[in-house]
């Protein structure tokens, strides 16, 4: 019997090793981020927020993350202004960048959406507004109560006639204005970094062009829901 | 390698029955489990999928919303039903291997029930909306993981230890890629678990995922296949230099491959081009075992309409190819730009963890399980109505998903098609796959009232339970016999 | 970047390394040697000499010029429990 291939293998997988220590590894230790322009850790609301977005599972049908308009539409689509950066997830741990996109991309919706009614209706009862949609509602976030339960601290939400029992109302409860607040801070547009250096780096290793693309329909396309 | 003398043959027998005996407790009482987790996992699978094309059915209980109740199905298939099927496939096939009993049987055990203790945690914490947020690694790290890890460890430790205890010298592949498997596993699922930040959590999360695929499912079940195909064939593999380099291009190339995952997101491009590079280098241990299995098996196709564990063990070999030859394709940019984010990926997977892992599983098991029991499966009919079922299921599943994915994708590229049209395109497939669910649900009922029945009930036939009980017409027709007993 | 790239570069440099130590004992210990018997080491004794059903003659013949003459099978063999 022969031993070639044996040679070829154990040669092939000490080239590769050699290659990832030697080029790989010191290139990956030359670049730093920082959190992108106007990226505030979040709030204790907010934080609480993102933990109902992680129990509830809204991970597994939305994506957050907005990718090189050179070769996706995500931009086009009125997703994001630019494609994100690695600056931009800085206070994410875990990273929900996702995997499906049964629903639209969630990366900049604080900027798409912003009305927190809007929200709240939409977690309740998703054909309430979106006829055609097929998210779950998260009634478990949400109270039902009789109309005159209603004390001046509740959030009730505006749902539209005949979506109630006649005489109930919807309260919010607290998970439920949180996860609204985390996905109002969804917000991830800013122009790329001031800080030139940072800024060409995140850009090579994210593999973008030299121009840091922008939105192609002119400005962002704030509030409008591209559907 | 002609005849042995009669009392080395008698020794040999001894041997394989001391082994057999060693680890039978432990392998039934995976298997058994196994067996619930499958019919767990099945009815959280159907009840997520009915969700998606009827999201109101489900609104009224928070642990049946879609997000839960698809990680549960997640998490019950991948460490309720496969883990625990392999754990009890190795724990049997390494004793016979290298002919020494199971060390420490009791051990075996205390790790089954160890591990079903950190399921049952686990996932009774995702329905409750204990999640750690990470694809594949839902399960609590604080109060379930732990548990896990010693279960693995408990089942690990025994495994190494008959190995260190071997009478043989060479290590038949199969011990390669089982051991490789309990080697690496545990690395993988400390290094996963670790709580990172930012995208590094992205990286370490999908080297994770795609490695316990490729590290963990398919080493053992291409260790399984390695061992079962020709066993019942009672023909050597086509050529074994082949499948130790199929064993050794998988051990290197495998741990790149995890950023095609996230081709197109804010990681480094090198990162990410790496593992394109590296996925398709997966074509060197695919082919290898594609070529093999396949050069084993032919000429003697016939055999699949008489052995069910053949049946089961050849077409997931045939799905392994598949699925591998497809992640390929899908991991080059081109492609991953329509599929991503689709329901392709989801009947990817399918073709990986069902059409491969489970079929290889379902044809072990199919050979395993009367040997523990001492005697037959009751019912051929039986077995070949799972088949059956399965296969057809796991057709309509991927065929359903994988079209609608590909339509939803090239709607989400078109900037001017509304997002209203990416979800209207799927919805076809959706049905189907909520029918194709019931069908594979249907089979895995069959399954394991056949597993308890033959458990149960006293030995009703003394034959095998083949599937062909009549003489098939071969090829070159010389004269055929009645299937030997 | 850079934990990342860091903590996933060192857990693929590990693993491969996990992979070359492997590859490199069963180098020295012969686990490459002799690889045709190896490939029998599935089988018991009687194994391939266990007649089988959908063996066309010629396959008939050929297992038993390599093998010796056919046995039929004996419970816990190809088809049936132990
Ligand atoms: C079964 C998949 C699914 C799950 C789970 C899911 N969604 Fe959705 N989501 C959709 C679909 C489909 C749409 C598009 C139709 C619509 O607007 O309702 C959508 C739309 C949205 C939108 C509007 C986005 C836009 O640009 O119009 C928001 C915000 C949203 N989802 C938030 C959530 C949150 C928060 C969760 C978790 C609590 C969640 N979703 C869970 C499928 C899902």
């Amino acid at each position: 019997m022969t031993r070639v291939w044996l040679l070829l293998l154990g040669a092939a997988a000490t080239l590769g090793f050699a290659m990832v220590v030697l080029v790989v590894l010191p290139g990956a230790l030359l670049v730093r981020i920082e959190p992108s322009a106007g990226l505030a850790p979040y709030g204790e609301r907010e934080a609480r927020g993102r933990a109902v977005y992680i129990a509830d599972g809204c991970v597994y049908c939305h994506s957050q993350q907005v990718r090189d308009p050179s070769f996706t539409s995500d931009v086009d689509r009125g997703w994001g202004r630019r494609a994100s950066l690695p600056a931009d997830y800085v206070h994410d741990a875990p990273h929900l960048l996702g995997t499906m996109r049964t629903g639209p991309d969630l990366l900049n919706v604080g900027a798409r959406l912003p009305d927190p009614s809007w929200h709240l209706i939409h977690l309740y009862d998703p054909r309430a507004v979106v006829p055609w949609s097929i998210m779950p509602p998260f009634r478990h976030r949400f109270e039902l109560r009789d109309a005159d339960a209603v004390g001046p601290g509740d959030t009730v939400v505006p749902l539209p006639a005949g979506r109630v029992p006649e005489g109930q109302v919807v309260v919010a409860k607290p998970e439920a204005i949180a996860l609204v607040a985390y996905l109002l801070s969804l917000r991830r547009d800013a122009p790329p970094g001031a800080a030139a250096l940072l800024d060409v780096d995140s850009r090579f290793w994210c593999g973008q062009g030299d121009e840091p693309r922008l939105a192609r329909r002119g400005e962002a396309p704030a509030a409008e829901t591209p559907r | 390698m002609s005849a042995a003398p009669a009392d080395a043959r008698r020794e040999e027998i001894a041997i394989r029955a001391s082994a057999d005996a060693s680890s039978r407790a432990p392998v039934l009482v995976f298997f058994a489990t196994a067996v619930a987790w499958l019919l767990f996992g099945s009815l959280a699978g159907e009840l997520a999928s009915l969700a998606l094309h009827w999201p109101d059915l489900l609104g009224f209980a928070s642990f049946l919303t879609f997000g839960r109740i698809r990680t549960a199905h997640l998490n019950a298939m991948i460490y309720g039903w496969a883990s625990l099927a392999m754990c009890g496939v190795s724990l049997w096939m390494i004793p016979r291997l290298v002919h020494q009993q199971l060390s420490w049987p009791r051990l075996a055990m205390a790790g089954a029930a160890l591990w079903n203790v950190g399921l049952v945690i686990g996932i009774g914490g995702i329905l409750a909306g204990r999640n750690d947020g990470l694809e594949w690694l839902e399960m609590d790290r604080a109060l379930a993981d732990p548990w896990l890890v010693a279960g693995g460890a408990c089942v690990g430790i025994p495994l190494l230890a008959t190995l260190a205890r071997r009478t043989v010298d060479h290590l038949y592949v199969s011990v390669w890629y089982v051991i490789g498997a309990f080697l690496w596993f545990p690395v993988l699922f400390l290094v996963g678990n670790w709580p990172f930040g930012g995208v590094e959590s992205a990286a370490v999360n999908w080297f994770y995922a795609h490695n316990a695929l490729g590290l963990w499912l398919t080493a053992v079940n291409v260790g399984a296949a390695y061992y079962f195909i020709p066993k019942v064939l009672g023909r050597p593999v086509y050529s074994y230099q082949l499948s130790l380099l199929g064993f050794w291009t998988l051990a290197f190339f495998y741990a790149l491959n995890g950023m095609h995952h996230l081709i197109g997101g804010p990681l480094p491009t090198w990162m990410i081009t790496t593992s394109i590079v590296a996925s398709v280098l997966m074509i060197i241990p695919v082919v290898a075992v594609a070529v093999n299995h396949h050069m084993t098996v032919v000429g003697r196709f016939a055999a699949l309409r008489y052995s069910p564990t053949l049946r089961f063990v050849v077409i997931g070999a045939m799905a392994y190819t598949a699925v591998s030859l497809q992640g390929m394709f899908t991991a080059l940019r081109e492609v991953n730009r329509i599929t991503h984010f689709t329901q392709w990926t989801i009947a990817h997977s399918h073709v990986g963890v069902y059409g491969f892992v489970t079929f290889v599983l379902f044809g072990s098991m199919y050979y395993v399980l009367p040997r523990l029991a001492g005697r037959e499966w009751p019912s051929a009919r039986l077995i070949q109505w799972h088949f059956w079922l399965s296969l057809g299921g796991i057709g309509l599943y991927v065929v359903a998903l994988t079209v609608v994915g590909v339509l939803q994708g090239l709607v989400l590229l078109e900037p001017s098609a509304p997002f209203q049209r990416s979800v209207e395109v799927t919805i076809p497939g959706l049905y189907a796959r909520s029918l194709a669910g019931l069908v594979l649900g249907a089979g895995h009922l069959l399954f394991a009232l056949h597993c308890a029945a033959l458990l149960r009930a006293p030995a009703r036939r003394a034959m095998p339970a083949l599937l062909e009980a009549r003489p098939v017409v071969v090829r070159d027709a010389g004269a055929v016999q009645e299937p030997a007993s | 970047m850079i934990p990342s790239s860091v903590a996933v570069v060192a857990m693929v440099l590990l693993l491969g390394a996990s992979a070359l130590a492997l590859f490199v004992w069963a180098w020295r210990r012969g686990q490459f040697d002799h690889l045709d018997e190896q490939s029998r080491a599935v089988f018991d004794a009687r194994d391939p000499r266990i007649e089988r059903p959908w063996e066309s003659e010629a396959q008939r013949r050929e297992r038993e010029r390599a093998h010796g003459p056919p046995l039929p099978a004996q419970p816990g063999e190809w088809g049936g429990a132990a």
